[in-house]
This record gives structure tokens, C-alpha cells and sequence, in this order.
């Protein structure tokens, strides 16, 4: 593991105008799937928590940014250029998956938006592991790293038009596919989408203590 | 001989740092006077959780000129980590010691009287390295077992000023609960900021304090302050040993599943209040307290009411309101809607009355019960006065008892604040 926290940015990738997916040298940092960074340019005092996105295997970090209108660190971070130095803290959190339940439990992952950074990491950190992804985006561009999913086990749900795999929010595709009870439910993004889906879940009978949260904004 | 005197703010933590090093300057013959004396030096061991802790950290900073412009002023604690800057700054201020190195006060001091360099970013630093306390200001004796958290709540500056979550050695703790029972204390308080999270190889909390309650010696052990989140069903059978005080301090924030969500805290309403009717149904008399957040932005009416209910619900017999007060460079400073003073010191004093109704009920409950009280002071009016296991305060009047001594009452009534009045069982 390296002394200072400061990282190479290797690469910039932009998926679309707002979204980007920043790649970083990983200089041995140790993580669980579905821990997050707090990065920041080197130097800057700001900084802000990123979920990691690669799987654990990588010999690189990334993260995938989703720029916030008025926001400041998601801003400053597109204008990146690969050779720039990163400072990142961490890894931290709890939103992981208890190893003994890995192979055993069956997972269903809800994310809004840039929420899908866990579950991209979850995905490629475990291949044996028994989920299925339910994303809520707008419209279908939205879909980031959906090739990385098994195509049978990611479910796109387009709120803005009918380019995804289910037109409506993620709240709807619940409401008519109820979750069976001895699912791990694994929930990521939004406050509002997460604080209904909680609700939901409970009404069909999943353990509170199946669920968890990580709450973006 | 040279004179110091301490002040602390805040936590159980800097208590107990503050106590440890009292004793490390008594044996080291220095002479420990009271904060409001003529001292040479003056040693304040400071809080930032709040703003109202921010300007009572400053007030106490800016006492000792008044009282000897010449003394050394030492400012440690978690202002000394999110100010630093701002107080090296402050004429009357000698040191600025970070938590990390405030284990280290004594040898700074030292090298300051022998006309070394006593620059504390020149000392180690040691989160644990504190002596047992052999001389407190308290009769419980409070071991520290964990520094740091890593939940980093939207709302809160801890993460930032003690730093990443670190678990002390078991083996160490084990020594120094040996250590002060040999010294004669007859109650261990576990303190640190994130207790539940402990962890030192294969010891997590559970077994920690399972060890220690094995330990040799007429103790009694209290867990105090946990967060509420990750308690096994080892972790509810602790409680039938018979060392365990059945007391926790857990800490709720909110009734409002939104608000907890909000504040990214590690459980739902639902939960805290399923683990707290568990520890009620198992132990009847269970002695629960807990700390509320109001004002948190965005907190609507609704919001505050769901707290208003569980704080009722779940009859905590102290609740430690606390108005919610914007953290510089936390997650919650950068949320909408904030809320304005007026409306949180309104919705603070409703949670206080509750938890005065709270209290009143309990000690109801409790009259015609059992306590066994640990004296730590006898009054001139002849009573004997300290706490029971559940916590309850408690006096009894009798001519026999001395401090430091268990004692078994019965309680039989309550004074004016609903604290227990006893006679001996
Ligand atoms: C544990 C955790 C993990 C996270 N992981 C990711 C991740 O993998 N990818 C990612 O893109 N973001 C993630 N976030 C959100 C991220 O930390 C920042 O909040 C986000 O990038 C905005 O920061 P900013 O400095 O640009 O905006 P700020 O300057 O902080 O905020 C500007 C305004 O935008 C609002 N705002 C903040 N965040 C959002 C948002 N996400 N959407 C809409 N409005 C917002 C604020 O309330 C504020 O009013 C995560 C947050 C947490 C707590």
C-alpha cells in the first residue's frame, strides 16, 4: 500500500455529457466491494465520497461521476486530464456483502443514476454471484456499464422514454415483480427512491435487516 | 512545586484522556488545582461537536489569562484538530496539541520546563498511549477501548477531528481494567467513539467485554454510549451477566425513517426500536438513554413528530437534545432547508420535557426495587449519594457507608429532579 494517497488519473472516459468514469493507477489500496473514496484533485481541499466501481481484481481504481448542476467537486473532476495527481481516503463504509453470503444468497440491486457503481463493482468483484440489477434512469444513454452485467440479470427502467428494459420508475417494476422474501436487497442512489423502495420491500415481507442503503443525495 | 489545572468539554472521551493525564502529572509531582485557581499551567481539553461547544471551548480558552497572564496554556481536543490554525494564531494560547499527541502533553510540558523545543508536531503519536488513571475526578473508572469512527453521519465533524476508526489492543485493555481494579475502582465505564465497531484481530466487542467481565474482582462493568447498529444476539445475552450494569446509552438522533436515511446512519427507526423493546422485554427494568438531534435541515413537521412518538414509545429516562448545528465540511452543511433557530429551540424544548416526564416515570417504576449503589460522595446533609446499576441517581442517608463501597438499597421515593431517594435493603 502506498504511503502518500495521491494516484495517477490513467484515464477519462465520457459515457455522456454529464457522466464520466474516472480511471486511477490503484497503488495498492486494499477495498471491499461497495466502499467508497473520498477523491479530490491533489492539492484541492475539497473532496467528496465516489463508490468504487471497479471490481477488486483490477490493478486500477475507478469511479463513475455523475456531474451535478451547480456542484463543485463534480465539475472540477471532469476538467481532469490523465496524468493529473488524485488524493483519495479510504477506502470507507459498509455497504458490502458479509463474505459467507456471497455464494449462498440471492441479491437484488436497486440503483438511480450513478447508484449503479457498487453493483457494477459487486458484479465484477464476485462473477459466481446470484443477483439481478434493477437500474432507474431517464432515458436509455443512461445505462452505464450495463454491458457489464450478465444481459439477463440487468434491467434498465427508463422513467423518460421507452428505451430501456421497463418503461417506469424502479418504485413500478417492484410493485408489479414483488421481491421474494429471501432476497438480500441492496439499494443505492437517490433519498427518495431509496426511502420508497424501503417502504415497498417491507410491505412484501424482506427483512429489514436485508436491506441496506447508501444514500448519494 | 508547579501547579495545573485541567478543564474538559464534551465527551466521556476527553474525560477520561483528561483524567489519565491528571494522574500522569500528580505522580510526576505536579500539584492538580481547580480550573478557576492560579495555576502555571492550564490544560483545556476542548469539544467542536457544536457551535455552542465551539464558543464554550473559546470561553474556557481565554479564562487562565485572567487569571495568571504568565501561565502556559495548553488547548488540546477536537478543537485543537479542526482549528488548529485559527489558535496557533491566539496570543494567549503556548500549545495546540491534536488529539493524536495528546497523550504526549506531559512530555511537552517537561521539555518545556528543561528549555527544549517542545513543538508537539515533534512528539509521537499515540492514541492509547495513557497511563491508568489511579487518581480521578470520578469514582468510575473509564477505559478507553476504541478512537475514531468511519460512519461518517452527514451531520457529524467526528470523523474528521479524531480520525479513522482505531481499536486499542485487548490485551492492553484487559491490563489497565486489571490495573485500576488493584487501585481500588469498582466500576469500569467503556469509553471511545464508536465502541460497537471494536475490533482487535478476533476480538470484536462482544468478546471483549465478555473477557472482561471474566476477569477476577468485585466490579461492575458499564457500556454506556454505542451506536446503534450491527448487535448480535450474543450482544443481548451479555446482559444476564450479572456484572453488567442494564444501562445503555443508545444513541437515536431521529424517529424519522427520512431523517435517519438523511443522515446516512447505519439503522431505520424500525430497527432501533425492535432492539430497544428486545433489551426491555429481556430486562425489564432496562435502563435506556439516549441523544436526539432536532432542527436536522429539511426536518418537517411529520418528520419531528415520528421522534416526539419514539422518544414517548420507547420512555428513554434521559434524552440529550441537541439542536442540530452546521459542521463546516460535512455532507449535511451542503443540504437544502435549513431550519431556522427559533423552530429548533422550540422542538428541543419539547424533547426535553419528555425526557423530564421520562425520567419521573421511570423512577416511579423503579420504587419498591432493588439497586445496588456505588457511593461517590457523602453530603453534609449526612446522605450518601451515587448511582445504581441502571443508572439511576441515587441517595440514602445512613452513618456507616463511605465512598467507593456498594451498598444495596431499596428505593423508596424521589426528591424534587426524580432522582431516587433509598433506604438500605
Ligand atoms: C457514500 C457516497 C457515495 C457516493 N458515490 C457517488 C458515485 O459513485 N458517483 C457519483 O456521481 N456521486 C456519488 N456520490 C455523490 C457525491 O459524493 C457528490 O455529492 C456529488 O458528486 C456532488 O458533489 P459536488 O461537489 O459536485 O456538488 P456540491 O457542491 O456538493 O453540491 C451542489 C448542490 O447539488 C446538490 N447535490 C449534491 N449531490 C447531488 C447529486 N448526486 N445529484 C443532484 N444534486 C446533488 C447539493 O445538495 C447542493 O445543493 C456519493 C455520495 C455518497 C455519500
Amino acid at each position: 500500500m502506498s504511503n502518500d494517497n495521491l494516484h495517477d488519473l490513467l484515464s477519462i472516459t465520457h459515457l455522456t455529457d454529464s457522466a464520466y468514469i474516472l480511471k486511477m493507477s490503484r497503488r495498492g489500496l486494499q477495498f471491499r466491494a461497495g466502499q467508497h473514496i473520498l477523491l479530490g484533485k491533489a492539492g484541492s481541499i475539497h473532496n467528496r465520497e465516489y463508490s468504487i466501481y471497479s471490481g477488486d481484481t483490477e490493478d486500477f481504481i475507478e469511479v463513475l461521476v455523475k456531474e451535478v448542476e451547480d456542484g463543485l467537486v463534480s465539475k472540477q473532476l471532469k476538467k481532469s486530464k490523465p496524468g493529473e495527481k488524485m488524493q483519495i481516503e479510504g477506502p470507507l463504509g459498509f455497504f458490502t456483502i458479509e463474505p459467507e453470503l456471497i455464494k449462498t444468497a440471492k441479491f437484488l440491486f436497486i440503483a438511480t443514476g450513478s447508484g449503479i457503481a457498487p453493483f457494477h463493482s459487486f458484479a465484477n468483484s464476485y462473477p459466481d454471484i446470484n443477483y439481478k440489477v434493477l437500474h432507474g434512469i431517464r432515458h436509455g444513454n443512461e445505462a452505464y456499464g450495463k454491458k457489464d452485467f450478465d444481459a439477463e440479470k440487468y434491467i434498465s427502467c427508463t422513467s423518460g422514454d421507452k428505451s430501456g428494459d421497463y418503461h417506469g420508475r424502479v418504485t413500478d417494476y417492484i410493485k408489479q415483480h414483488p421481491v421474494t422474501p429471501d432476497s438480500h436487497c441492496y439499494l443505492c442512489g437517490n433519498f427518495n427512491m431509496i426511502h420508497e423502495v424501503f417502504d415497498l420491500l417491507e410491505q412484501q415481507s424482506v427483512h429489514p435487516d436485508q436491506i441496506h442503503a447508501e444514500v448519494y443525495f | 512545586m508547579k501547579k495545573i489545572a485541567f478543564k474538559t468539554l464534551g465527551c466521556r472521551l476527553n474525560q477520561y484522556e483528561t483524567d489519565a493525564l491528571a494522574s500522569r502529572f500528580h505522580s510526576g509531582s505536579y500539584e492538580i488545582v481547580n480550573y478557576s485557581e492560579q495555576a502555571d499551567i492550564y490544560v483545556i481539553n476542548t469539544c467542536t461537536v457544536t457551535n455552542q461547544s465551539d464558543q464554550k471551548s473559546r470561553q474556557t480558552i481565554n479564562q487562565p489569562a485572567k487569571i495568571n497572564k504568565d501561565a502556559i496554556v495548553v488547548v488540546t481536543g477536537c478543537m485543537a484538530n479542526n482549528y488548529k490554525d485559527s489558535l496557533l494564531e491566539t496570543n494567549n494560547i503556548s500549545y495546540v496539541v491534536d488529539n493524536e499527541r495528546k497523550s504526549s502533553i506531559y512530555s511537552i510540558i517537561e521539555s518545556h520546563f528543561r528549555g527544549e523545543a517542545a513543538d508537539p508536531e515533534g512528539f509521537d503519536k499515540d492514541l492509547f498511549n495513557y497511563d491508568a488513571a489511579y487518581k480521578t475526578f470520578h469514582t468510575r473508572s473509564m477505559i478507553k477501548i476504541q478512537d475514531g469512527c468511519d460512519n461518517f453521519c452527514t451531520f457529524c465533524i467526528i470523523p474528521k477531528v479524531r480520525g479513522r476508526a482505531t481499536s486499542r489492543p485487548a490485551e492492553d485493555i484487559y491490563n489497565n481494567i486489571r490495573e485500576v481494579l488493584n487501585y481500588g475502582f469498582k466500576e469500569i465505564v467503556l469509553t471511545g467513539v464508536n465502541i460497537g465497531r471494536y475490533k482487535d484481530q478476533t476480538t470484536d466487542f462482544e468478546q471483549l467485554v465478555e473477557n472482561i467481565l471474566n476477569l477476577p474482582g468485585d466490579f461492575r462493568l458499564r457500556i454506556s454510549s454505542i451506536e446503534p447498529d450491527g448487535f448480535t444476539d450474543r450482544f443481548f445475552e451479555l446482559f444476564k451477566h450479572p456484572k453488567l450494569t442494564p444501562h445503555l446509552h443508545l444513541c437515536l438522533q431521529s424517529g424519522s425513517e427520512s431523517i435517519l436515511l438523511k443522515m446516512r446512519r447505519m439503522y431505520t427507526a424500525k430497527q432501533f426500536s425492535s432492539m430497544a423493546n428486545r433489551l426491555k422485554a429481556l430486562y425489564p427494568d432496562f435502563n435506556l438513554t439516549t441523544d436526539i438531534i432536532v432542527g436536522f435541515p429539511g426536518e418537517t413537521e411529520e418528520e419531528f413528530e415520528k421522534t416526539v412518538s419514539l422518544a414517548k414509545s420507547l420512555s428513554f429516562s434521559h434524552i440529550h437534545t441537541f439542536k442540530y448545528s452546521v459542521r463546516s465540511g460535512t455532507r449535511a452543511e451542503r443540504m437544502q432547508e435549513h431550519i431556522p433557530e427559533k423552530l429548533k429551540n422550540h422542538r428541543s424544548a419539547i424533547i426535553r420535557t419528555i425526557s423530564e416526564e421520562n425520567k419521573r416515570n421511570y423512577i416511579l417504576q423503579m420504587i419498591g426495587k432493588k439497586q445496588r449503589l456505588l457511593v461517590e460522595r457523602i453530603g453534609s446533609d449526612g446522605f450518601a449519594r451515587g448511582y445504581g446499576e441502571n443508572y439511576i441517581p441515587v441517595k440514602v442517608k445512613s452513618k456507616h457507608l463511605e465512598k467507593n463501597q456498594f451498598v444495596d438499597v431499596i428505593i423508596t421515593g424521589h426528591d424534587k429532579n426524580f432522582d431516587g431517594i433509598a433506604i438500605l435493603a
